[in-house]
């Protein structure tokens, strides 16, 4: 992984009659890196990838592809040129065959990747004089990310690799992308709900919501900068007012608060003594601790 | 490739078309001798009633086979199989597959949307040359079969000129398929708008330099004189519709 930025988006916004599906999203891919890309349904997502391939145009702010701007349609197309694509709803042409697909996909790149072409068809088993509306969903999903794998491009962007596969598919998938990561050096961001599967393979993610990027950074930091503290009192606990940094949500029940701190517990414990808890716990969080609590709508 | 994608997405229609207006024009020809038995009839119609007119009309114009194939397969049998066809190859693209999915694929290849449309129009307007000019080329063929002839060069140059005027119907199918994302709505209004000129163009006093084929056209319609103007008209609201297919997808979000 290099400190060169594959993706870069700046306050970005996109509307849709109305409705506004990114508002102000900042992302920073660095090259080389396995991003997640976790959300909510309808957090904004696909919507990202598709600013970021000049399927939809960006209502405001900056979106930059290997430093093209994603919104100039010129710039666009050598964007694509250069990127793999698998979208959330895996349709291809149903009319044709998956020997015809792959041709006509190899068709537009011109380092095209025969090795990995012939490799990937036999490890995803694929029937290549079938139709591909005769393929399952999960075999249809294989063929989707062997056409984005073999185009030989620096980055591949996947909308919900593993949708609707079952986990021995899911598992392919995975280990499909993390082969190609190690053994081509692009980059690859993907979007996902499925918490356990982003943190299988990815090194960096970011967590949107609403059209905003709450969460961002390498998931070792991000594991090590969370902290979950908990306060016991002996009576009612006070109202959780902290002025330290980084604190994502602080609730009281009870005789008790729990704090979800971005910035480690040090700070949230120092300033809590002045409340005097009986008791202080700090535990560790998981990525889905964090996903849960960014995304958790208040009541 | 795109070609290819054209072609397989569009190949039965043109085929079907191909085949259906092939069969017609060979069948214009073949029934012309009955139809030749058939005109003593019509002089033992009363001259006096409209209808009546009309048939005796109708009756002296086939009665010369030059112009019987102007008026029943230029005027009349080809113009609306080449306008239904020319619909239904206009029908479908990116919006309808953007409704299916794969429309995502198709823009995520290193192509311009301007490319892709371009591509499509030009495959489409291709095959509807093909099965306009290709059937029209039964008319020569059979001719000798009933003891005519009919020439080549007539043939093309009528047929090329109903290649143009369908187009319009394609361009139009093609424009509202960037407007509407199902396939449906465009074929609909397209054929409406069809039957509805069809309908209204008797009442029209429309010049006759921008008429391709009037109802009554004789069978020296374009012995030196093409409609140019009309044709001219007809390119100018293809190439429009056609432009705003393409600025309609430009500016649509997937």
């Amino acid at each position: 992984m290099s400190d060169r930025l594959t993706i870069e988006t700046s306050a970005l916004r996109k509307n849709y009659d109305g409705v506004e599906a990114l508002r102000g999203l900042d992302l920073q891919v660095p090259a080389g890196s396995i991003y997640g890309f976790l959300g909510r349904n309808g957090a904004g997502k696909t919507t990202t990838m598709k600013v970021l391939l000049g399927m939809a145009r960006p209502t405001a702010g900056a979106a930059r592809v290997f430093g093209l701007a994603a919104g100039d349609r010129n710039a666009s197309v050598d964007i694509r040129s250069r990127t793999g694509f698998v979208s959330e709803e895996k349709s291809l042409y149903g009319y044709m065959t998956v020997e015809r697909i792959i041709r006509f996909t190899a068709a537009f790149y011109p380092k095209w990747r025969r090795d990995l072409e012939q490799r990937y068809v036999r490890a995803f088993e694929l029937p290549l004089d079938r139709r591909v509306k005769a393929l399952s969903l999960g075999t249809r999903s294989k063929l989707m990310l062997l056409l984005a794998l073999c185009r030989g491009t620096e980055l591949l962007m996947i909308d919900e690799p593993t949708a609707g596969l079952d986990p021995a598919v899911t598992e392919e998938v995975l280990q499909a992308l993390v082969a190609y990561v190690s053994g081509e050096g692009a980059t690859v961001f993907f979007s996902s709900h499925q918490i356990a599967e982003v943190e299988q393979i990815a090194d960096r993610v970011s967590i949107i919501h609403r059209g905003r990027a709450v969460v961002a950074g390498a998931l070792d930091e991000l594991r090590e900068r969370f902290r979950r503290v908990q306060l016991v009192f002996d009576g009612e606990a006070p109202a959780p007012a902290f002025r330290a940094a980084g604190i994502v949500r602080a609730q009281r029940n009870g005789r008790s608060i729990t704090v979800l701190s971005s910035a480690g517990a040090d700070a949230v414990i120092e300033e809590a003594r002045a409340w005097k808890p009986i008791s202080v716990d700090v535990v560790p969080v998981t990525l889905k601790d964090i996903f849960l609590e960014t995304v958790r709508e208040e009541q | 490739m795109l070609w290819y994608k054209s072609w397989m997405e569009t190949r039965w229609v043109f085929l079907i078309g191909l085949l259906v207006a092939s069969c017609v024009a060979a069948s214009v020809v073949l029934v012309w001798p009955k139809v030749m038995g058939l005109l003593p009839l019509a002089a033992t119609i009363d001259p006096n009633g409209k209808l009546g007119q009309e048939i005796r009309e109708s009756a002296a114009q086939v009665a010369d086979y030059r112009s019987y194939i102007v008026s029943q397969w230029f005027a009349k049998n080809l113009r609306q199989i080449a306008s239904l066809f020319g619909i239904l190859l206009g029908s479908g693209g990116l919006l309808s597959q953007a409704a299916g999915g794969a429309a995502l694929f198709t823009l995520s290849m290193p192509v311009s949307r301007k490319k892709l449309l371009a591509t499509r129009a030009t495959a489409g307007l291709a095959e509807l040359g093909v099965l306009t000019v290709g059937a029209s080329l039964m008319i020569p063929l059979f001719s000798p079969s009933v003891g005519k002839s009919y020439g080549a060069g007539e043939t093309l140059l009528n047929s090329m000129a109903l290649w143009i005027a369908a187009s319009v119907f394609f361009s139009l199918t093609f424009f509202l398929s960037t407007v509407f994302t199902d396939i449906w709505r465009p074929l609909l209004i397209a054929l409406g708008v069809a039957i509805g000129v069809s309908i209204v163009r008797p009442f029209l006093h429309i010049a006759p330099g921008y008429m391709v084929f009037d109802a009554t056209s004789s069978g020296s319609a374009y012995a030196g004189d093409l409609p140019w103007r009309g044709l001219l008209v007809r390119v100018a609201l293809s190439a429009a519709l056609l432009y705003g297919a393409v600025i309609n997808i430009q500016r649509r979000d997937f």
